[in-house]
């Protein structure tokens, strides 16, 4: 059976490909960059023998990202996962951004998946497969930071609850994880509040779930309690918040 | 300097012996396009698995490129026993995938998480460098990126000056991205033999007796009084399938936390010394599984932790054999006045040529470990040891001796500024630079 993972590359998307590719999954990796992505499946193929396709797209730009995924495909077994661990984020994202900007963080963040996840849907659901998204802790509670960013991520959790809503989990297992901060080269150098959890432990748990039916959660857990927690404070102490 | 395009880290960085650190700012790349999105003329350094004793892979001045997330396997040639990886792979990972398909990449050092790009910008050697060569031996391409003219392709056919300077480079001919390696068929285990010898005299004649070894290295006791007795381990390749009663442990770390105080001083040394040679000093053969014959270092973490927080220091010296047997002599004689503490001595046997920067020719290599190399007794020693070696015609490797200055180097090493130059010819800005480069002034 074949797992889609889009933003395969780098961070969670490359611990994902490598932790599906232990578990003897075939994989199709979608990143933008066909450097990275032949590099990533010759490993995958060479260290544990899997089937791995791969697509090199720019979702920034690409005027229909589903349909190339659903070409590229072909050939390979049935799918039986769709993985979104794709984002990007500025800092610059301050509300000081033009229109290219915010187009390419929506595009990135809610556009494409949104778009691969319709395009997949009929052959995910035949398959009684499981679609996986990945929300942030930044859209606990908009900010003065990564603005659009965080809006694009909360909107991309409404997405994923109409999914589950729409579907029941025995048809389709909608999955959403809120992540919290990652050790990738997104907060590399970054003086963070709190720990960073390793995208390969993540992955680990992420791959576990697969087949648990359909929830929606924080990843590490304990971030769960640290959103409670801001939400519920008083917007003057939330807006004293800098990190 | 502008972050967009690339991250950086501002972290101390320490050298694997603890003598050199540094405040640097660190960029970890995991895709192809942030390797080059560093500004061309951004003085910068790579950086493997950081496990080098004398700071090569940082710079407090240069941005370090730390190829962590370059790991991967490209290409493997089941047949023909080719493989190619990216330059951030780690020996141990290479070497494992390699004997589970039964094959062997002949020359590996004793750290199991030195990188393929470190082992090459090193030419590092393995565990019989006159059998096996050093690293160059075995690597059949590199492709490697320069901040101006982009990816390069060398090899010996193609861009060969190039090719030939990223051996004992240390990174100045360019970041070194990928490489194919040519792999040996891997025996099953090897069989593990020790001849106890009485000096390092004798030691020489055996390391020349077993010559045609896969396996040959020795360990000798440097306390006055003692100095030189020891053994010599060789290791041949066993018949059939054997059972090696260990199971490999796991790998040294890049870093191992010292302990808060140092153990080696002369009681902790003598102790040790006598461990040793109860463990070792057997003449019976015992079978080893080829990783943990490769990797030694993976039982000694508690040996490094020892060293406490002032780490120590190795000096490494190839003396030719018409003035070995006249060096060890002097050496000894040396020992017995000053008395420094040395931890371990070991000798390997080369034959190769020496050429650049590389640590290599015919002759007998010393590597002399000491704790506390700032202490003024154990600092005097080194700066005699150096003279000595120097004296008797001794090649330093530059890639293990911290303590080293830029005006011996110059001495041991003949023809050093031709050397510098033709490392300096692909990088005539001087982009490439690291505190190891700096101190020697390459």
């Amino acid at each position: 059976m074949t797992a889609v993972v889009i933003g395969a590359s780098s961070g969670l998307g490359r611990a994902l490909s490598v932790e599906l590719a232990r578990t003897g999954h075939a994989v199709l990796l979608v990143a933008s960059d066909a450097r990275d992505l032949a590099a990533l499946a010759a490993d995958l193929q060479l260290r544990h023998g899997v089937q791995v396709g791969t697509l090199a797209l720019d979702l920034a730009v690409a005027a229909d990202p589903g349909a190339r995924v659903m070409e590229a495909l072909a050939g390979l077994p049935t799918i039986r996962a769709l993985l979104l661990p794709v984002g990007m984020s500025r800092s610059d994202d301050d509300g000081s951004l033009g229109p290219a900007a915010i187009g390419q963080l929506l595009a990135i963040n809610l556009h494409a998946p949104i778009a691969v996840a319709h395009a997949l849907l009929p052959a995910l659901l035949e398959s009684r497969a499981a679609i996986v998204g990945f929300g942030s802790i930044a859209g606990a509670r908009g900010r003065s930071r990564n603005i659009v960013y965080a809006a694009a991520k909360r909107g991309l959790e409404t997405f994923f609850e109409s999914l589950r809503h729409r579907h029941l989990p025995t048809a389709l297992r909608v999955q959403f994880y809120r992540l919290g901060f990652l050790r990738s080269n997104l907060t590399f150098g970054m003086k963070l509040p709190l720990p960073a959890a390793e995208p390969e432990v993540v992955a680990r748990k992420v791959i576990a779930g697969l087949r648990k039916g359909s929830f929606d959660r924080y990843q590490p857990r304990w971030w769960g309690m640290i959103a409670l927690i801001v939400r519920c404070l008083p917007w003057f102490a939330f807006r004293r918040m800098k990190d | 300097m502008s972050r967009r395009g690339f991250a950086l880290a501002e972290t101390e960085l320490r050298s694997f012996d603890r003598s050199v650190v540094a405040r640097c700012h660190v960029q970890r790349p995991d895709r192809y396009r942030l390797i080059e999105a560093l500004p061309a003329d951004v003085q910068r350094i790579t950086r493997g698995g950081g496990v080098s004793y004398v700071g090569a892979s940082f710079a407090s001045d240069s941005v370090v490129q730390d190829l962590g997330a370059f790991d991967r396997l490209l290409e493997f040639d089941a047949q023909r026993g080719l493989i190619t990886v990216e330059a951030g792979a780690r020996i141990g990972d290479v070497v494992r995938f390699a004997l589970a398909h039964g094959w062997l990449l002949p020359v590996a050092p004793g750290h199991p998480r030195a990188t393929i790009g470190g082992c090459i910008a090193a030419d590092v050697h393995g565990k019989n460098p006159a059998r096996d060569g050093t690293f160059r031996r075995h690597v059949e391409a590199i492709e490697l990126f320069d901040p101006v003219s982009g990816w390069i392709a060398a090899s010996a056919e193609e861009n060969a000056g190039r090719f030939a300077a990223c051996f004992a480079g240390f990174g100045i001919p360019g970041l070194i991205g990928s490489a194919t390696l040519r792999l040996a068929p891997a025996a099953h285990a090897y069989s593990l033999r020790s001849i106890v010898v009485a000096d390092l005299a004798e030691a020489r004649e055996v390391l020349l007796a077993h010559a045609g070894a896969p396996l040959l290295y020795g360990w000798h006791d440097g306390r006055p009084g003692h100095f030189g007795r020891g053994v010599i381990r060789f290791g041949l390749e066993a018949k059939s399938e054997q059972h090696t009663p260990r199971r490999p442990l796991p790998d040294l770390p890049s870093a191992v936390e010292p302990w808060p105080i140092t153990a080696w001083n002369r009681l902790g040394i003598t102790m040790m010394n006598g461990w040793i040679r109860q463990r070792w000093c057997r003449s019976d053969s015992r079978h080893v599984a080829i990783e943990s014959a490769l990797f030694p270092l993976n039982d000694a973490r508690r040996y490094f932790a020892g060293f406490g927080k002032p780490g120590f220091v190795e000096a490494q010296w190839l003396v030719p054999h018409a003035r070995f047997v006249e060096f060890a002599a002097t050496l000894a004689a040396e020992v017995a006045r000053q008395r420094p503490r040395i931890s371990l001595i070991a000798s390997k046997l080369f034959d190769g040529e020496a050429d650049g920067f590389r640590f290599d020719g015919k002759g007998i290599s010393l590597a002399i470990q000491m704790p506390q190399p700032q202490a003024p007794a154990q600092a005097a020693f080194i700066e005699s040891l150096t003279e000595l070696a120097i004296l008797h015609g001794g090649r330093p490797n530059l890639i293990k001796d911290s303590s080293l200055r830029a005006d011996s180097a110059r001495r041991a090493i003949t023809r050093f500024d031709e050397a510098r130059a033709a490392l300096r010819q692909f990088d005539p800005h001087e982009l490439q630079r690291s505190e190891m480069t700096r101190r020697l002034q390459l």
